[in-house]
C-alpha cells in the first residue's frame, strides 16, 4: 500500500490547479476462486488486482485517473495530467498529514474463509457437487466454486482524513444443467457473506441448498411454457427482491437523480408506491453481502429510508452527487475497483415485512403466477420501464399452488408497480447478487418479503392462463 | 518483467512448460451533461497472466502488481492450482507450426487527436441533439478511446504481440411529451474519426426516440415479424454460444451430434472471419494458435464447432483458434460473425410479411434468455408492420419463443448488414411466427 508522503504529495500536486477536493483510493486485492465440476476439481486460480485511483472534483465538475503502477513517477505523473483539466490557482491549503479516522469494524469474522485449508474447501464443494449430480440422471452438469475476495483499500484525502479497511467476500456458486429430449435447464444458486467460514460451515445448510438446487432443476425441466398476459403475480422473498433492486432502487440512486433523469428526481415528500410499501437501504448489516465498515469514499454505511407508506423519503447520495442535490451523502457510495470512480450505489435493499403470512396471500389470489426465483433484470432509469426472468414459478389457482411453469418474464414500469403492490407478507429474507453499474460490478443484497402485485405483464409462451 | 527470465525460473520450480501474456491498455474517457464535463477518466493499467504444467496438470496465475515479487507470485499460483486440478484435460502449451496472418489495426489520426477536439465534437454532437426538437429534456454524451497492446509468448519461443486501438461516442436522449417519457440511444465506434458523421448520428438517435412516442397496445398472439439487425444479433450471438466444442463436449448444447446436418433455415449463411480489418480483428487466440476464417453454417447447415487446443485433442481434431482465456480457465469464445446478406432491403421485407410487427430493440437477454435452452422471453421495442409498410410503435410488449425454431423459421434475410458493436455483422431478418404476449 502507498506510504503516506507520497499520498500527501499527490494530493498537494493534484490540487495546484484549483481542485477543492483530491481523494486517493489505493486498493490491493487477492481472489481465490475453486470450482468443482461433476465431483471432480476442474479449474482454480489466484489472481492479484493492485492500483490507486485519484479523484479531482471542482464544483460539480469530477476527473479521475487510474493506475496499475503505484510509483511515484507513474502517481505524480496522473496528478499532473488531471490537474491540468482545471485552469485556475490553488484552492486548498497544502496538506502536512493526514487524521487515521478509527472505523468500527461491522462484520464479525471469526475464521476468515481465506484461512480455511483449501481441502476443507473442496470438500465442502464435491459434497453439493455430488449432491446434485446424485440426484437424477437427467442432471449432466453439477458446477460448485467458491470464490474468496481479500480486499485492502486505503482512502487519503485533501481533508486530511485517511480510512483503512480490510475485506473479505466469500460466495459460494451452484449451478446444475439438467436435459432431457433436446430441453435443457439450468438452475444457480449464489449464497454469499462476509461472516467468514462460520456462514458456510454453521449458518446455512450447504447440502439442503444443493439438495433444492437439483429438485427444482428437475422440476423446472418438466414444466410447461409460462402463460402470458396481464394477471395477479405473487412473488416470493428474498431474490425476489430484484423486482425492487431493478424497479426501484436503481431509480432512487443519485448517480441519475442528480440530473434529474431519474423518474422519481424531484419527488421526495410525494406518494410513489402503495401505502403498505415501506422499504430500506441499509449498508450497515453485520457480516451481508452488501455491507461495509467504511463507503469507498470514506462515508459512514448506515439505514437510511427510501419509502415510508408509499411515499418516497430519501434518496441514496453519494459526495459528489451531493454537490448537485439539496442533499447530505449517506455512506453509499461504491465502486469495483481501483479503476471506477465511486458513485451512489445500493447495498442491502428491501422492502420492510409487512403484516400477511405468505399463506394468506396465495389464498388471496384467484389465479395468477407465483414467481419465486429469478434469473436477474434490468431497467432503463429515465424511463422507468423494466423487465426480469423468473427461473422458478408456478400457477396459482383459487388459492392454492399449482404447476410449475417455465420462460416467464414481466415486464413493466417503475412508476407503475410500486402502486399495485397490494399485499406485503411478514417474511423478509435476502438474496445475493451481482449489481452492474456506473461504478463497475458490486456485491449487492436484494430482500423482500412475499408481496402480490395486483398486475402486471407477464411474457411467455403458454398462452392464456384460463387454460391452465 | 522479462519473459525469458520468467520461463527459466517457472522451470527451475518444476513447472515445465509455461505461458505469459502481458494485456496493457490506455483508456481515456469523458461525458457531457448540459454543457459540462462531468466525468473525465484516464486508465493505464497492466495485466500478466500465466499458466503452466506442472506435475502434469495445469495451473493459472494473474497479478497487476509488475514488481520484482511478481514472478514468485505466479509461479507458486501455478503450483497451488495445478496441485488442486483434477481435470482429465491434458494440459497443452503451445509449440507453434502455423503461419499468422499480422496486420496492424492502428490509427495515427485517433492517436493524434487532441482532448480539446474529442470535447468539441461531442459538445456539437450535445448541441445538436439538444436543438433538433423541444420535446428534447435531457441529453448525455459519452467518449471513449482506448489504446492496447497483448503480448503472448511461452517457454517454447514463441512471442506474438498484436495492438489495437479504436474509439466510441455514445449519446442518449430522453424525449418528454406531455406524460409519456421515452429514450433513445446509440453508439458509434471505429478507428478513424474522419469517417464519424455527426448529422447523420445525431438524427439517427433523435428520429428513433421521436418515433417511439404515442405507440399502441399490441394484441397477444403469433405475428410475423422483421428484427432489426440490432435484434437479430442479440439472438444470434446467443445460439453461436452452442457452437462451442466445450459446450458440446459437456452435453450443454443442442447443437451435440449435429455436424453436417440441417439445424437451420437454408436462407442463413453465417462465417466468423477474425481477420477482417475491423477493431475485432485478431490474428491469434489466447493459446498462441493462429486465427482463421470458417463457414460456421452453410445454407443452415452446421458446418464446424469452435475448438481450442485441449476440446479439438479430445475429439481428435484440428484447433480452429477460438481458444480464449476466461480467469482461471481456458475456454473457448468467437468474433467478427458475418451473416451473409439475402438480396430484399428492410422495407422490401416489410413487404414480404405484409402484417406484422417489425422488432427494432430486445432487452432483458441476461435474465430473459436461457442460450443452453434456447427458450427466451423477452422486453421488446417495434412498430406495427400493416398492408407491407411499418406503421404505429407498440407499447409495452414482450417476445418469446426458441431461439433454434425462430432461426429455423425464416421467412427472407434482408440486404443490409452492417458491423455492430457485439462485434456480429447483420442484415435484418424476417420470421415466420414470433409470439407476443401484451396487456
Amino acid at each position: 500500500m502507498l506510504n503516506k508522503q507520497l499520498a500527501l504529495d499527490v494530493i498537494n500536486y493534484a490540487s495546484s490547479s484549483g481542485a477543492d477536493f483530491v481523494e486517493i483510493f489505493d486498493e490491493d486485492t487477492i481472489r481465490h476462486a475453486y470450482t468443482v465440476e461433476n465431483n471432480k476439481v476442474d479449474s482454480s486460480s489466484v489472481s492479484e488486482t493492485s492500483g490507486v485511483g485519484l479523484r479531482l472534483l471542482k464544483g460539480t465538475r469530477s476527473v479521475y485517473g487510474s493506475t496499475s503502477d503505484k510509483s511515484r513517477k507513474s502517481l505524480m505523473k496522473l496528478a499532473e495530467t488531471l490537474s491540468k483539466s482545471f485552469e485556475g490557482e490553488r484552492e486548498l491549503s497544502e496538506l502536512t498529514s493526514f487524521d487515521n479516522v478509527k472505523i468500527k469494524q461491522i462484520h464479525k469474522r471469526k475464521t476468515p474463509v481465506s484461512a480455511v485449508p483449501v481441502e476443507d474447501i473442496i470438500s465442502l464443494l464435491k459434497k453439493a457437487s455430488s449432491i446434485i449430480s446424485d440426484y437424477d440422471k437427467r442432471i449432466v452438469r453439477s458446477i460448485v466454486g467458491m470464490s474468496i475476495t481479500e480486499n485492502k483499500i486505503e482512502i487519503f484525502n485533501s481533508n486530511g482524513k485517511h480510512y483503512k479497511d480490510n475485506k473479505e467476500y466469500s460466495r459460494l456458486t451452484m449451478m446444475s444443467v439438467a436435459s432431457e429430449n433436446g430441453k435443457i435447464e439450468t438452475r444457480f444458486d449464489g449464497p454469499g457473506n462476509q461472516g467468514g467460514w462460520d456462514y458456510f460451515a454453521k449458518e446455512i445448510d450447504v447440502e439442503k441448498i444443493a439438495r433444492n438446487n437439483a429438485e427444482k432443476v428437475i422440476l423446472m425441466l418438466g414444466a410447461k411454457e409460462c402463460p402470458s398476459g396481464k394477471m395477479p403475480v405473487v412473488i416470493g422473498n428474498g431474490w425476489g427482491g430484484v423486482i425492487f433492486h431493478e424497479a426501484c432502487g436503481h431509480q432512487l440512486e443519485a448517480t441519475s437523480v442528480a440530473k434529474g433523469l431519474s423518474v422519481f428526481s424531484n419527488m421526495k415528500g410525494q406518494q410513489i408506491a402503495n401505502t403498505c410499501v415501506s422499504a430500506y437501504d441499509d449498508g450497515s448489516l453485520s457480516n451481508e453481502w452488501g455491507s461495509n465498515s467504511v463507503d469507498d469514499e470514506g462515508g459512514i454505511p448506515q439505514k437510511n429510508e427510501l419509502i415510508k407508506d408509499g411515499i418516497l423519503t430519501g434518496y441514496l447520495v453519494d459526495y459528489f452527487n451531493s454537490r448537485r442535490m439539496n442533499d447530505k451523502p449517506n455512506g453509499v457510495s461504491r465502486r469495483e475497483s481501483y479503476k471506477y470512480e465511486p458513485t451512489s450505489r445500493m447495498s442491502n435493499t428491501y422492502i420492510a415485512p409487512g403484516k400477511s403470512t405468505e399463506e394468506e396471500i396465495i389464498q388471496a389470489t384467484k389465479l395468477g403466477i407465483y414467481a419465486v426465483s429469478f434469473n436477474g433484470g434490468s431497467v432503463d432509469p429515465s424511463t422507468g420501464d423494466f423487465n426480469f426472468g423468473c427461473s422458478e414459478a408456478y400457477i396459482i389457482k383459487d388459492g392454492k399452488i399449482g404447476k410449475p411453469v417455465r420462460g416467464a418474464t414481466l415486464v413493466g414500469n417503475a412508476r407503475d408497480i410500486l402502486k399495485h403492490i397490494d399485499m406485503v407478507g411478514n417474511n423478509l429474507a435476502f438474496g445475493q447478487g451481482m449489481c452492474g453499474s456506473a461504478s463497475g460490478s458490486i456485491p449487492v443484497n436484494v430482500g423482500q418479503p412475499t408481496i402480490r402485485v395486483d398486475e402486471i405483464v407477464v411474457g411467455g409462451r403458454g398462452g392464456s392462463i384460463n387454460e391452465f | 518483467m522479462n519473459f525469458k527470465k520468467y520461463f527459466e525460473k517457472a522451470n527451475e520450480a518444476g513447472i515445465t512448460s509455461s505461458e505469459l501474456t502481458s494485456s496493457t491498455s490506455t483508456s481515456f474517457s469523458f461525458s457531457l451533461f448540459k454543457g459540462e464535463l462531468v466525468s473525465y477518466n484516464i486508465d493505464t493499467s497492466r495485466r500478466l497472466s500465466s499458466r503452466g504444467i506442472y506435475e502434469g496438470k495445469m495451473g493459472f496465475g494473474t497479478t497487476e502488481n509488475d514488481s520484482s515479487d511478481s514472478a514468485d507470485f505466479l509461479i507458486n499460483a501455478i503450483k497451488l492450482t495445478a496441485s488442486l486440478n483434477e481435470s482429465d484435460d491434458e494440459p497443452i502449451i503451445y509449440e507453434g507450426g502455423t503461419s499468422y496472418k499480422k496486420f496492424t489495426l492502428n490509427s495515427k489520426n485517433l492517436k493524434a487527436r487532441k482532448t480539446e477536439e474529442k470535447i468539441k465534437i461531442c459538445k456539437e454532437i450535445e448541441q445538436k441533439l439538444q436543438n433538433y426538437d423541444s420535446r428534447i429534456s435531457d441529453v448525455e454524451v459519452y467518449y471513449s478511446d482506448n489504446y492496447s497492446e497483448r503480448i503472448l509468448a511461452n517457454s517454447f519461443g514463441l512471442n506474438l504481440k498484436e495492438t489495437n486501438n479504436y474509439f466510441v461516442i455514445s449519446a442518449s436522449v430522453v424525449i418528454k411529451d406531455g406524460e409519456e417519457i421515452k429514450s433513445n440511444y446509440d453508439s458509434y465506434f471505429g478507428v478513424n474519426p474522419e469517417e464519424f458523421n455527426i448529422d447523420e448520428f445525431c438524427k439517427n438517435i433523435v428520429e428513433k426516440g421521436l418515433g417511439k412516442l404515442h405507440g399502441e397496445s399490441i394484441k397477444a398472439g403469433k405475428y410475423k415479424a422483421v428484427f432489426s439487425r440490432e435484434s437479430v444479433s442479440a439472438l444470434l450471438n446467443a445460439l453461436l454460444s452452442n457452437v462451442s466444442s466445450e459446450q458440446i463436449q459437456k452435453h450443454s448444447s443442442r447443437l451435440e451430434g449435429k455436424l453436417n446436418t440441417k439445424v437451420l433455415s437454408d436462407k442463413l449463411t453465417v462465417y466468423e472471419k477474425p481477420h477482417l480489418r475491423n477493431i475485432f480483428y485478431t490474428y491469434f487466440d489466447d493459446e498462441g494458435v493462429a486465427t482463421q476464417d470458417k463457414v460456421i453454417f452453410e445454407k443452415g447447415v452446421l458446418k464446424t464447432y469452435f475448438y481450442n487446443l485441449v476440446t479439438a485433442k479430445k475429439d481428435g481434431v484440428e484447433t480452429t483458434g477460438n481458444a480464449s482465456r476466461r480467469g482461471n480457465k481456458m475456454g473457448i469464445t468467437f468474433g467478427n460473425i458475418i451473416v451473409k446478406n439475402g438480396r430484399l432491403s428492410e422495407e422490401e421485407l416489410f413487404k414480404k410479411i405484409k402484417n406484422g410487427v417489425y422488432i427494432t430493440d430486445v432487452s432483458g437477454l441476461h435474465a430473459g434468455l436461457d442460450s443452453t435452452s434456447g427458450d427466451f422471453s423477452l422486453q421488446a421495442e417495434g412498430f406495427h408492420v400493416e398492408n407491407g409498410v411499418k406503421s404505429k410503435p407498440l407499447t409495452l410488449f414482450t417476445v418469446s419463443g426458441n431461439i433454434f425454431e425462430l432461426f429455423n423459421d425464416i421467412i427472407a434475410v434482408g440486404n443490409n448488414s452492417k458491423l455492430l458493436i457485439n462485434s456480429t455483422t447483420t442484415p435484418s431478418i424476417a420470421f415466420k411466427n414470433l409470439k407476443i404476449s401484451a396487456e
